[in-house]
């Protein structure tokens, strides 16, 4: 698309932004992939529309508070950049224009006070942990709170696990078959502790040896996606010190949005010092299960026992598995590893859950909605499991799934192999 | 000429209005008014998004409007007469010929929201309103064992309502027929407001809405009639060292009784665009490469045809890969689907042409098309339906280094070759805003009358889509005019 965006003014990120909008042929087959567009059926809630926007907002068109509320609204959960046959990198353009625009924000006090408390918490488990437990506290209190203070209460789960610390180093079982870094997530830590113990447990008796860097933390997707820049340099810059790409056959995440918050560290560096760094770094970046299936395939999977009984298995694709990563057949390929799983697909599988990162707590009238739509496609096909690789759609997709009155099991990927190593599936 | 319509001159586009354009119009506020506040967008970062299509970027509308019910529709079009102002019809806007571009202030009343859709398995019908997706109609249908056969390239995307619009094609409608070809009925809203329901009997006026890009009145919804799908379907993909050499195995093919259910045509360019993009091992050095599927209920005819059109081929030099699994088929199928939106990595905008021509002169078309295009030293490309003659020679361009006049001016002789070929000049996309200039070669002056006369028959005050399809009553304004900015 032309466009008239003042680049040399914008310095690096403005060319990351101009590249998005030049390659964006205006075709409109990102339109149905897009939830927001989905559920509203306006073109400013598209892709389309929003690169518009974007354009617009950056040309000095349009004042930046107009086409906020719909920025807004972008999941960011790329699901337009699977569909775009342009291969327009919308993912690059939005994060970019938050970064730019977010200084530029004029926001309520309730509302900055929020972000900032988003922004502190989510980074720092303990923190995070402590904070769910006084929710846990409040959410008795829900009803009668206002809205933006009540959807962070729905989220909870019924209960938030005690916090486990996590090893510096955990052996290979056997000969050793490889060495990986592991990063260990923040929320993920309080509200599921039991993804990094079963990735751990599901590593070791694989023969791979997996440290846990000191010093790691944060991934930064959330600043970033939120246009909090500076906050999210100094996440990424503290990974790239943690992690030295050198030492280990791959950096591994289990949370989809961290795993494609590592991928994007070149994009969120580009023109600067370190952005080479970044390349080394994040070319090492797996999601723990296109490491084991790279496993599986060289034929190097320890084999999971079979399940006691058939199994039908609802799998989600994670946003930032799927549509960021690339990654889907990696996780199917695994579950199916285990006999007795069956496999099955979700209707409109490519749509967000509509958890993708902050966006519960920011949006929750649409992340209400599309968590209800998920749930009721998932129930449809009256699965005896659901499993997905992220956190984020992990917690969405269980309370939805509660709240439209079933009990299934909702897992991680590995936690449904580490049952199986155990026998216990 | 308002500021906002000089910005359709690609490289005069920087005098836009600024935020200046944001106060409401009473307009809005009445509609707002009569339908509620969803319905209804007025502020500028809304209406902004309404002003273009897959191909254009026209004007701001003054107010958008997205109706969820025919009273809606009613509602929109009584109110926009009061007011004097112009109703500009849109679907999904993959249109690719500027027809939900508005070309001056008007209303935009976007279907988007009307997505009603019910089947009627023992009558093999669909009733749906005109927002419905395209490829819902199937999905909807395909449980009962039945399909809606016309499939456009866009059918994830676009409407009913566009495709009633521009009535529109796809790889299937050489043996399955175009949208107009399912459609029992329709309900309409006439410039006045008045609401029709009718059947294709009696005069067929459902066969005068379908095409007319919204220039006759709005659907709202339609009878569309269902098939079974095919039991069995073989794909082949043939590659030619020279482009007249694939459009005379067509020919061939079909005259020798073979009746492929699609039959597609991409040139080199595209070819290699769709490579870089999905790496699919296809056959890069080929001049042209032919997709063809043969289908029907029973094998052995599926497959004898399928030998039919490879004997074509080889019989005009070209090298035929045969599909051997479903997967193999798709992927092939989604490099045609992908061609359009693949051209442009190339260059950042590109004119679309959608002519048909009869199949016999085929490759003597695709021999003139080629060598204006290579005597032009623009970047021009050829696909399409070539089962029915329908040719897409796409010039793709680069609006801050080459001269508009020079694009208009070869598309013009594009469509030239066409028509002395006895061809036509819109096959699926439409007239648009592209096209209308050349209606004027393509249209014999009685014709061209009788079609202004139905225009003030259903729409006297000219209130529908103006400046689209039929071409302003004076002499030709093609050099003044090249409004076909967008992408
Ligand atoms: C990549 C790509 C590939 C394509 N491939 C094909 C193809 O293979 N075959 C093909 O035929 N087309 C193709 N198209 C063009 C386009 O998708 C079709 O013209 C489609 O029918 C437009 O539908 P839409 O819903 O997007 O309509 P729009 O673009 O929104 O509108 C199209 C026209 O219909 C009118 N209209 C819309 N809704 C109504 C209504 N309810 N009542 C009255 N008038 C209405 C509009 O005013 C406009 O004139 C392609 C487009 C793209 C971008
Ligand atoms: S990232 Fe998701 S929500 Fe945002 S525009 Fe793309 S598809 Fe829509
Ligand atoms: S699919 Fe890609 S090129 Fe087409 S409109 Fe969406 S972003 Fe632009």
């Amino acid at each position: 698309m032309n466009h008239d965006i003042p680049v040399l003014q914008i310095g690096p990120q403005g060319e990351v932004m101009a590249h998005g909008v030049d390659a964006c042929v205006h075709c409109g087959f990102c339109l149905p992939a897009c939830p927001t567009y989905t559920l509203l059926g306006d073109e400013m809630d598209s892709p389309r529309g929003r690169i518009v926007l974007m354009k617009e907002v950056l040309e000095r068109a349009l004042p930046l508070e107009d086409a906020a509320p719909h920025l807004d609204r972008c999941l960011g959960c790329l699901g337009c950049v699977s569909a775009c046959p342009s291969g327009v990198p919308y993912g690059e353009l939005i994060t970019a224009f938050r970064g730019w625009s977010e200084p530029q924000r004029q926001r309520s006090p309730l509302d900055r006070a929020k972000r900032f408390a988003i922004l502190k918490a989510l980074p720092a488990p303990k923190l995070f942990s402590v904070a769910a437990r006084v929710g846990q506290y409040a959410k008795p209190l829900g009803p009668m709170l206002p809205a933006a203070l009540r959807a962070p209460l729905d989220l909870l789960p019924e209960s938030v696990p005690a916090m486990q610390p996590s090893p510096a180093l955990t052996p290979a079982q056997g000969p050793r078959r490889g060495r990986v870094a592991f990063l260990v997530g923040c929320a993920q830590q309080a509200l599921a502790p039991n993804f990094n113990a079963a990735t751990l447990r599901v590593l070791a008796r694989n023969g791979i040896e997996v440290v846990i860097p000191e010093g790691q933390g944060c991934c930064g997707a959330a600043a970033l996606h939120t246009g909090a820049r500076d906050e999210a340099l100094k996440l990424v810059r503290a990974n790239l010190k943690a992690f030295n790409p050198d030492d280990y056959d791959a950096i591994l995440s289990n949370a989809a949005g961290c795993g494609a918050g590592l991928k994007e560290y070149p994009a969120v560096l580009h023109g600067l010092p370190d952005e080479a760094q970044a390349r080394a770094f994040s070319a090492k970046v797996q999601d723990i299960s296109e490491y084991l299936y790279g496993l599986l395939r060289s034929g190097d999977l320890t084999a999971p026992m079979p399940a006691s009984r058939p199994l039908k298995v609802a799998y989600h694709d994670a946003c930032h598995l799927a549509h960021a990563q690339g990654v889907r057949m990696a996780p199917r390929q695994l579950l199916r590893s285990i006999p007795g799983v069956e496999v099955i697909e979700i209707p409109e599988g490519d749509l967000c859950c509509g958890s993708a990162g902050t966006y519960n707590l920011e949006q929750p009238e649409l992340a209400s909605q599309l968590g209800a739509r998920k749930a009721g496609h998932i129930l449809g096909t009256q699965p005896d499991l659901v499993v997905s690789g992220n956190i984020g759609c992990h917690t969405q997709i269980q309370s939805h799934v509660r709240r439209q009155g079933s009990r299934v099991p909702v897992m991680h990927t590995v936690e449904l192999l580490d049952l199986a190593y155990k026998g216990e599936l | 000429m308002s500021p906002e319509k000089q910005g359709l001159k690609p490289g005069l586009s920087r005098s836009r209005p600024r935020s200046e354009g944001n106060e409401a119009h009473p307009l809005g506020a009445e509609l707002t008014r009569l339908l509620g506040p969803r319905k209804v967008l007025s502020s500028l970062s809304e209406r902004l998004n309404y002003r273009y299509d897959a191909i254009q970027f026209g004007v701001t509308p003054v107010c958008v409007v997205l109706p969820e019910s025919t009273a809606d529709v009613v509602a929109v079009v009584k109110a926009a007469r009061r007011a004097g102002l112009p109703i500009v019809g849109r679907g999904a806007a993959s249109g690719l010929s500027g027809g939900a571009a508005p070309m001056e202030e008007a209303v935009v009343v976007s279907f988007t929201r009307m997505t009603g859709l019910q089947i009627f398995p023992e009558r093999r019908e669909a009733v749906a309103q005109s927002g419905v997706i395209t490829l819902k109609v199937t999905e909807a249908a395909r449980p009962h064992g039945l399909i809606y056969p016309p499939d456009p390239a866009s059918f994830r995307t676009s409407t009913i309502g566009g495709n009633l619009g521009e009535n529109a094609g796809g790889p299937l409608c050489f043996k399955y027929g175009v949208t107009g070809d399912y459609v029992r009925g329709l309900e309409f809203v006439d410039a006045e407001g008045e609401v029709y329901t009718l059947e294709r009997d009696a005069y067929d006026l459902p066969g005068l809405l379908i095409g007319s890009e919204g220039t006759l009145g709005l659907i709202t919804s339609a009878t569309l009639r269902l098939a079974p799908p095919p039991v069995h379907t073989r794909t082949l993909l043939a590659s030619f060292a020279e482009v007249g050499a694939c459009a005379e195995a067509v020919s061939a093919a079909i005259a020798a009784g073979a009746v492929p259910s699609k039959l597609e045509f991409m040139d080199r360019a595209c070819t290699n665009a769709v490579e870089d993009f999905l790496h699919l091992d296809l056959p890069r050095d080929a001049e042209a490469v032919l997709l063809v599927d043969t289908d029907g209920d029973d094998l052995e005819t599926v497959q004898e045809e399928l030998a039919l059109v490879e004997a074509a081929c080889v019989e005009a030099g070209g090298k035929v890969r045969r599909a051997t699994t479903d997967a193999e088929s798709a992927a092939l199928w989604q490099a045609r689907r992908s061609v359009s939106p693949a051209l442009g990595r190339i260059r950042p905008q590109r004119m679309n042409e959608d002519i048909v021509v009869p199949r016999s002169v085929l490759p003597e078309v695709v021999r003139e098309i080629r060598a204006l295009g290579d005597a032009s030293g623009f970047h021009l490309v050829q696909f399409g339906h070539i089962g029915d003659g329908n040719l897409h020679p796409n010039i793709l361009f680069d609006p801050r280094r080459e001269s508009m006049e020079a694009v208009h001016d070869l598309a013009h002789r594009i469509a030239l070759v066409a028509i002395r070929y006895g061809g036509v000049l819109s096959g699926e996309h439409g007239i648009g805003t592209m096209k209308r200039a050349f209606m004027n070669d393509a249209v014999d002056p009685v014709t061209m009358s009788a079609l202004r006369d139905v225009k003030a028959a259903l729409d006297p005050a000219g209130a529908l889509n103006p400046g689209k399809l039929l071409p302003d009553p004076l002499p030709a304004v093609s050099s003044q005019e090249p409004a076909h900015a967008g992408s």
